[in-house]
């Protein structure tokens, strides 16, 4: 497994900051994109591909575990939003936000569907508590966050996660960037899943109020 | 189940969905209730935008360019065959009966799918079947196998073509009528055998009654219900 490996080396980007050398991608207009995808524009699919694929990458390798099973979900993804970018409604904006529902979809469906996450409740617990699991050291991961789009809901997002109690944005990170489930994180951070379910719950209502 | 989210709002739900916590089974339910559910597609669409800053964490990996390479030649096949998808279309309780895109998708194939119905009618012409299934991928490009069931309590199930099962992986054949809570394991199957089934312990075939192949784990899927990737999906029809 290269879990740990992956959290390692983010732990260690971490301390880097933003990253300096990414365009600004607030430029990039993910909804007229996906408008052209839709109209069978392959060339904004590419470009797509050349300002995300990066990242998505990233995510779903996260997510999965493995680097050739994550560029399958990757080449998933892409087809997916090449195939579904019509039901896509491009004039309520979100374009970003959808294309990476479609990839980290895509992903949990892996891990799903081959058991390494679900149903193995020992699998997160044979994995050693990565400090990221230390509720003290979200802010390590937190300054990421957002870190490619400056200004707008991500700055927001930054903030509100900051306000939550740490063992609660623990559980939001390891939902969303690790892709676990809610017995996984349970395991992982050594409590009930019915806790973190609550956690999870109440996590979800401060976000809402706190971002508006 | 009836339903799971009985003791979550609309917005808790969302907000679960594009975290990613959510059972499969829900999961599933929320798919299909997004193409028809305008306050659920709403605040999923919420939660996507708000929470997408999160994936600035995961450090970016380099692809590798062979991986362009594969979706610029998977994108010109579709291209070539096919009208774009719907957007429920990979999910389980979507009537693929009802759904344009799918039957588009089968004409588009055109060829392929006719060869296909006629194998398949030529191969059971002599039991005058009462039902027949064709299971597509989910996409409706190509047909892979043939359910026939020469009378409701038997099935046979044949693969058109030939598949490669993963290492450590199996086919698991599922059904589910209607009004079921949920679909039924008919067991494993292997590509390149026919297979007969009986339906004793089921109620009798019905029209629509729905099929489906998921990739499992090797020895199929532990908890009754598929957990894995649907390969092929259809809906039991009364040949003409």
């Amino acid at each position: 497994m290269g879990s740990r490996d992956l959290v390692s080396s983010e732990v260690a980007a971490a301390g880097s900051g933003k990253r300096e050398n990414e365009p600004n991608a607030d430029n990039f207009d993910y909804d007229g994109c996906l408008r052209a995808c839709a109209a069978g524009d392959k060339s904004a699919l590419r470009a797509l591909y050349l300002r995300e694929s990066k990242q998505l990458l990233g995510v779903v390798t996260r997510i999965v575990r493995d680097r050739a099973r994550a560029e399958d979900v990757l080449h998933d993804a892409f087809v997916r939003i090449w195939r579904r970018a019509s039901t896509f409604d491009a004039s309520r904006g979100g374009g970003r936000g959808w294309v990476y529902t479609v990839a980290r979809n895509l992903a949990l469906d892996f891990v799903r569907g081959a058991g390494k996450h679900s149903g193995s409740e020992h699998q997160a617990a044979d994995d050693e508590i990565d400090s990221l699991a230390d509720p003290d050291d979200t802010s390590r991961w937190l300054e990421k966050v957002g870190s490619s789009h400056w200004g707008g809901d991500s700055a927001r997002l930054q903030e509100c996660l900051e306000q939550l109690e740490p063992t609660p944005r623990a559980c939001i990170f390891h939902a969303y960037v690790n892709g676990y489930s809610q017995s996984e994180i349970g395991d992982l951070i050594g409590a009930p899943v019915g806790t973190v379910k609550s956690w999870i719950k109440r996590s979800l209502v401060a976000l809402r109020g706190c971002m508006g | 189940m009836m339903n799971q989210h009985d003791d979550m709002s609309t917005d808790e739900i969302a907000g679960h969905y594009v975290l990613g916590t959510l059972a499969e089974e829900e999961r599933r339910q929320v798919v299909v209730r997004l193409s028809e559910d305008q306050e659920l597609a709403d605040a999923v669409r919420y939660w996507q935008e708000r929470l997408v800053g999160l994936c600035d964490v995961a450090e970016p990996v380099e692809a590798n360019d062979a991986v362009w390479e594969r979706i610029s030649s998977s994108i010109d096949q579709l291209t070539a065959s096919s009208a774009p998808e719907d957007e429920t279309s990979s999910s389980w309780f979507v009537s693929w009966w009802n759904n344009l895109a799918f039957w588009r998708g089968f004409s588009a194939a055109g060829f392929a799918c006719a060869l296909a119905l006629g194998i398949a009618l030529a191969i059971y012409q002599p039991s005058s079947p009462r039902y027949m299934v064709v299971l597509a991928t989910p996409e409706g490009h190509s047909p892979g196998w043939v359910v026939q069931a020469s009378n409701s309590r038997k099935l046979t199930l044949k693969a058109l073509g030939s598949f490669e099962v993963p290492e450590g992986k199996a086919l698991e054949f599922w059904t589910k009528a209607d009004d079921w809570d949920g679909p039924v394991s008919l067991g494993l199957v292997e590509p390149g055998q026919p297979i007969q089934i009986s339906l004793d312990d089921l109620p009798p075939l019905e029209e629509n009654q729905l099929f489906e192949i998921t990739l499992e784990n090797y020895g199929g899927s532990p908890i009754g219900r598929p957990t894995g990737p649907i390969q092929f999906i259809g809906r039991a029809v009364t040949p003409i």
